[in-house]
């Protein structure tokens, strides 16, 4: 009988059995693996589209090579996964990072603030927020930077809804600088465009951030600013 | 009286910091009376130093949430003096409706929030909610407009952000000077509704007199708040920059704050002081309630510095109302003020809503800040606390000791105390042993 078929699969080097038609989201969650998942949620039962792509798992063999979601992934004998390999970490993140560019993080304002599923996967995922930029309305012409004013905007942790920078004022850090390279390079080059010096920038942000100043050093080096 | 009394109120609510109230009596003596304060020194004046001038009023703004602008305004001119910078006509009337902003909002915080409580004999404002629903919507309302006040001049409501070496960054649009006026306006018989309630409790006000030195800005052109000369009740005027032979600290075992003192063993500071030396010179409506409250200078009780604190929101309306009306008349966009650092040491004073600020640095050439001196208005309240302290728990003795521990929080709530700001800086020198173990 059909009912009786077992399938054999590996996920993260660990040998597992299991019955068909299940999808490998389920199969690894019973068997302790945790994989991460954001629009399939208890509030909507039998929503399992894929949608989210939060549930990334790579196929390293018995398939066809590549990402896929693992709510949506059959399982099927032979079958060799792995859900925590540098691939799947990078694609994850991105998928938080895109979410992020749509989500106001108005977390301080948020009843929840900071303790929902989102804010936990921005966490593991070493996404520690957007900067005040995300928040200005003065971006493009109306930029402080391309005024003349050494605005921290684009280094500081967002959640203000820019409110000095807003109303024209520069952004002077009070959320404290990122510490997170990949975002804070491009505040890095916005400064290098508006003709700004390093020593001016890292002065400035000394205020708020003296514990993140050598982090910021390092990547101005990297990026060659200093 | 057989009595004995301990009362040991420790962490005082309602009041800005932490502080603890001592009082044992025996036999119907008191033993011991103290006002302890244990907030955790700041040490604010030790890392503005190697700091450059324009990030110094950014930093000591945070020594305070509740006079940030205060403090900003007071290391500016600290600043200026320094390095002899003169700022134009327009930002000085601009500042002077910043401070103006802030004793709004700290007194009505103050009298509103804290003290009100006492008047009506409950614990907090929240009680108040059902028994007196619309004394406390004009309070909130009040409150809400000196906090938009601020945010207009300054750019936030607290830490302000416009406020720059030689000016401000951005003059304030005329459109919302203008706006802001018709609020003050209607504003008016909302403050003179509260000024009634309070008027109508102030029964509960203990009435106790201890004769004291009091100390304040001076100024002949106004009601000095933002600029003038250091007076004092028992006469004599002096420079800003004198200010240390004024306050002459010194450091006590039972506080991690300093002491201060003039010509008698304490002194005070804050709204009453003001209105003692300079109640000649407030606007009519503030005067016509000082009148009410039949305050007169010199008044040596302390309870009512939270009716001159009520009188001075009041001024703080009808003199903004005044400066925008003037201001408004050869309004300029000025451009933001260019500063070249030069070397020298200046100080600068304000009178904060707590009382007399100074603040004192001294700049490299490059405009590096290489020495900082603070005096908080609180610390110069202190000593004086102590010794309201000591002449009025004697008085108290044979009432029941809950009655003793209200009078005396009472007594400390009057002075308005901003305790985190007062324990800026501790010098060790007293013995190892006397340090409790949070200072240790």
């Amino acid at each position: 009988m059909a009912t009786d078929v077992q399938i054999h699969m590996v996920i993260d080097d660990k040998k597992i059995t299991c019955k068909p038609n299940q999808t490998v989201l389920e199969v690894a969650r019973a068997n302790g693996i945790e994989i991460p998942t954001l629009c399939l949620n208890s509030l909507f039962p039998g929503h399992k589209v894929g949608s989210c792509r939060m549930c990334l798992v790579e196929i390293k063999g018995g398939g066809r090579p590549g990402l896929q979601p693992s709510c949506t992934l059959p399982v099927s004998s032979g079958l060799t996964l792995s859900t925590c390999s540098d691939t799947v970490y990078n694609a994850r993140r991105t998928v938080v990072e895109l979410f992020l560019t749509e989500h106001v993080q108005k977390c301080r304002d948020c009843p929840i603030s900071g303790n929902c599923n989102f804010a936990k996967l921005c966490r593991d995922y070493d996404i520690n927020g957007v900067p005040v930029c995300a928040e200005c309305p003065n971006q493009g012409e109306g930029c402080l930077l391309k005024r003349g004013v050494l605005c921290l905007g684009p280094l500081t942790y967002a959640n203000c809804n820019a409110y000095c920078t807003r109303k024209g004022y520069r952004c002077e850090g009070c959320h404290t600088i990122m510490v997170h390279d990949d975002i804070i390079k491009f505040g890095i080059r916005a400064y290098k465009d508006a003709g700004f010096k390093a020593k001016e920038v890292l002065e400035a942000a000394k205020v708020f951030s003296f514990d993140s100043i050598k982090a910021l050093e390092k990547v101005m080096k990297e990026e060659g600013f200093i | 009286m057989s009595k004995d009394i301990n009362i040991h109120v420790e962490h005082l609510t309602r009041v800005e910091g932490h502080g603890n109230i001592i009082l044992n009596a025996k036999n119907g003596k008191v033993e011991k009376v103290m006002w302890e304060v244990s907030e955790a020194p700041r040490l604010f004046e030790a890392f503005v130093r190697d700091k450059p001038y324009n990030q110094l009023a950014q930093i000591t703004s945070r020594i305070c949430g509740i006079c940030s602008i205060g403090h900003t305004l007071a290391s500016l001119k600290a600043t200026e003096a320094a390095m002899g910078i003169e700022i134009s006509e327009q930002s000085q009337k601009l500042r002077r409706l910043a401070i103006h902003g802030e004793n709004m909002q700290s007194h009505i915080l103050h009298v509103g929030y804290l003290v009100a409580p006492d008047l009506f004999g409950v614990g907090s404002v929240i009680p108040l909610v059902n028994t007196h629903k619309d004394a406390v919507l004009a309070i909130v309302n009040l409150h809400k407009l000196s906090n938009e006040f601020s945010d207009l001049i300054c750019g936030r409501t607290t830490h302000p952000i416009n406020l720059v070496p030689g000016g401000l960054w951005k003059s304030p649009s005329p459109i919302k000077l203008r706006a802001m006026r018709q609020k003050l306006v209607e504003a008016v018989p909302t403050a003179n509704a509260v000024a009634e309630i309070v008027l109508a409790n102030a029964g509960a006000l203990p009435d106790f007199k201890r004769e004291t030195e009091f100390i304040a800005l001076v100024s002949k052109k106004e009601y000095a708040i933002y600029d003038g000369d250091i007076g004092s009740t028992d006469g004599g005027t002096y420079p800003v920059k004198d200010y240390r032979k004024i306050v002459n600290e010194f450091v006590v075992p039972q506080s991690t704050a300093k002491y201060t003192k003039h010509k008698r063993e304490s002194f005070m500071v804050g709204a009453l002081a003001r209105y003692n030396l300079s109640s000649k010179q407030l606007h009519p409506l503030a005067k016509g309630w000082a009148d009410r409250f039949g305050l007169k200078p010199v008044c040596h009780n302390p309870f009512m510095n939270n009716v001159a604190q009520l009188i001075e929101f009041v001024h703080s309306i009808e003199d903004s109302i005044a400066i925008i009306d003037n201001l408004l008349v050869n309004y300029k966009d000025e451009p933001r003020p260019k500063v070249k650092p030069k070397a020298g040491t200046g100080a600068g004073s304000v009178d904060v809503p707590r009382g007399i600020l100074f603040h004192e640095y001294t700049y490299d050439a490059k405009g590096i800040c290489t020495k900082a001196n603070c005096v908080i208005p609180t610390n110069q309240n202190h000593n004086n606390i102590q010794h309201d302290f000591e002449a009025f728990a004697p008085t108290l003795l044979g009432k029941p000791e809950k009655e003793i521990e209200l009078n005396l929080e009472m007594l400390v709530r009057a002075y308005d105390p901003c305790i985190s700001c007062s324990t800026h800086y501790l010098k060790v020198e007293w013995n190892r042993g006397t340090l409790r173990d949070n200072e240790g």
